[in-house]
């Protein structure tokens, strides 16, 4: 009876053993195929890196004015010059140039039409031109720095008045012919959220396709473009194709979309259209 | 016979699901990953993890065209072969897109499994309502069945234009490929 369940037991052992060798076998390959198959693929994905280079705003300044300015500025006798003035009464009108290079305009905010070039190193109402960023400058004082912001651009009324009449249509009053060819254009931000709203309109009046320059895009085409239309006040023609805003070369989707994205930042958008092979500018101050 | 035969699929099985667990899950998705970026979409600054039988992405980006899309906070692979599902959850579509439908979706989990083998079943929530998709891989067609919210059906009527209006106040959608 004993050696009768000792050959049990025995027999059980053993197909209990070889069940568990051939599961740990079976274990081992799983593991060692996904190590085989772990060497053999790639251990980096794909990221995108967002490109943080600086995009300097586009400010428009205005050569005449400005050379007309400084020959002001420098007929003005010095001891007229205010050296008690604030920063707070200095206006930043434009700036030019690198960190320790170029010069910046300025202007006080009771006289802001007389405007002062200053460059780096040189002085305004007490205060000396220490550097130039992005979008303020930094002047020093007493070994004391000041930072002066750029000043927004602000459009003319006129401007705004002129083209809050339209036409029935919608259409602005003054026709496209009427604007000299550096003159800029005013859009509404109420016409940009209308265009947001309803995409398709944008389609109805203007045709755009993506040039094709081999693989790389070459810009945007004009192939369509409704008379009459808001966007055919925009000063676009057929055949013209869109190559830059903002100094930014339209060449992927998203540097189209990157700038419409920011459209709510933007006071005034620049365009560059090449149209008979030769680049014409198109400027449009957003209100 | 049979015995052997039950024997030999339940080691087969075995070896299929100890392979999938063990399976480097991540560096098959970095494949998937690369497969992908050559139709131009690209999934950025996500963080990759195993998890048994799935895999959970968190905090990704996703771009098609080099164009940032939308940000998904969390999503599950789970791959059994007999039984795939996908979930997505914490959706925010890129603002480029608040023109056509609301941004925030709360979930997308699509299935494809052995009990409906012809289609890839989804469903969505969110925003812009409810919407119950499938897709039919023999016949290539897609269909989509959307109950929209009131959000989507006051401010985004162009959108729901494109779709075909129910009797039942729901709106559907059908597409070859």
């Amino acid at each position: 009876m004993k050696m009768g369940v000792i050959v049990m037991i025995k027999i059980s052992n053993k197909v209990l053993l070889s069940s568990a060798t051939k599961l740990l076998l079976i274990l081992v390959v799983a593991k060692a195929l996904s190590l085989a198959l772990f060497l053999y693929l790639p251990s980096d994905g794909v990221d995108i890196v967002k490109k943080r280079n600086y995009q300097p705003k586009y400010q428009r300044v205005d050569l005449k004015n400005m050379i007309a300015s400084t020959n002001t500025s420098t007929k003005r006798d010095p001891i007229e010059q205010d050296i008690s003035v604030s920063i707070t009464n200095m206006i930043l009108k434009g700036l030019y140039g690198t960190s320790k290079k170029g010069f910046v305009i300025v202007a006080l905010k009771k006289s802001p039409s007389k405007t002062s070039i200053v460059g780096v190193g040189e002085d305004f109402s007490g205060y000396t031109l220490k550097s130039i960023a992005a979008t303020n400058v930094v002047f020093t004082k007493l070994n004391k720095d000041y930072i002066l912001e750029l000043e927004k651009i602000k459009s003319d009324k006129s401007y705004i008045q002129r083209v809050n009449k339209r036409t029935s249509n919608g259409a602005f009053k003054k026709s496209d012919s009427s604007y000299s060819s550096d003159e800029p254009r005013v859009v509404t931000r109420d016409d940009i959220a209308a265009y947001a709203k309803n995409p398709k309109q944008i389609w109805r009046e203007i045709s755009i396709v993506p040039l094709q320059n081999g693989k790389k895009l070459g810009g945007f085409k004009v192939t369509k473009i409704k008379k009459g239309s808001k966007m055919a006040q925009l000063g676009l023609k057929k055949g013209d194709v869109i190559i830059k805003a903002n100094n930014i070369k339209l060449k992927s989707y998203k540097d189209a979309l990157t700038l419409y994205s920011n459209i709510n930042d933007i006071d005034t958008m620049q365009i560059v259209v090449l149209r008979n092979n030769i680049e014409k500018e198109l400027v449009y101050e957003i209100n | 016979m049979v015995k052997k035969l039950f024997k030999f699929l339940a080691y087969l099985l075995l070896f299929f699901f100890a392979f999938i667990y063990f399976a480097p899950k991540v560096a098959l998705y970095y494949v998937a990953e690369k497969e992908l970026s050559k139709f131009d979409i690209v999934i950025s600054d996500e963080i990759a993890k195993e998890r048994g039988f799935s895999l959970e992405l968190s905090d990704a980006t996703l771009y098609v065209k080099s164009i940032e899309s939308a940000e998904v906070k969390e999503s599950s692979l789970t791959l059994l072969g007999l039984y795939n599902h996908l979930s997505v959850e914490d959706i925010t579509l890129s603002s480029t897109a608040k023109a056509f439908l609301p941004l925030y979706i709360e979930s997308i989990n699509a299935t494809y499994a052995l009990y409906n083998p012809l289609n890839v079943t989804l469903n969505a929530e969110g925003e812009f309502g409810e919407l119950d998709a499938s897709f039919n891989i023999l016949e290539r067609t897609l269909h989509i069945e959307m109950l929209p919210s009131v959000v989507m059906l006051q401010k985004y009527k162009n959108s729901l234009r494109e779709l075909t209006k129910n009797e039942d106040g729901s709106y559907s959608y059908d597409k070859n490929f």
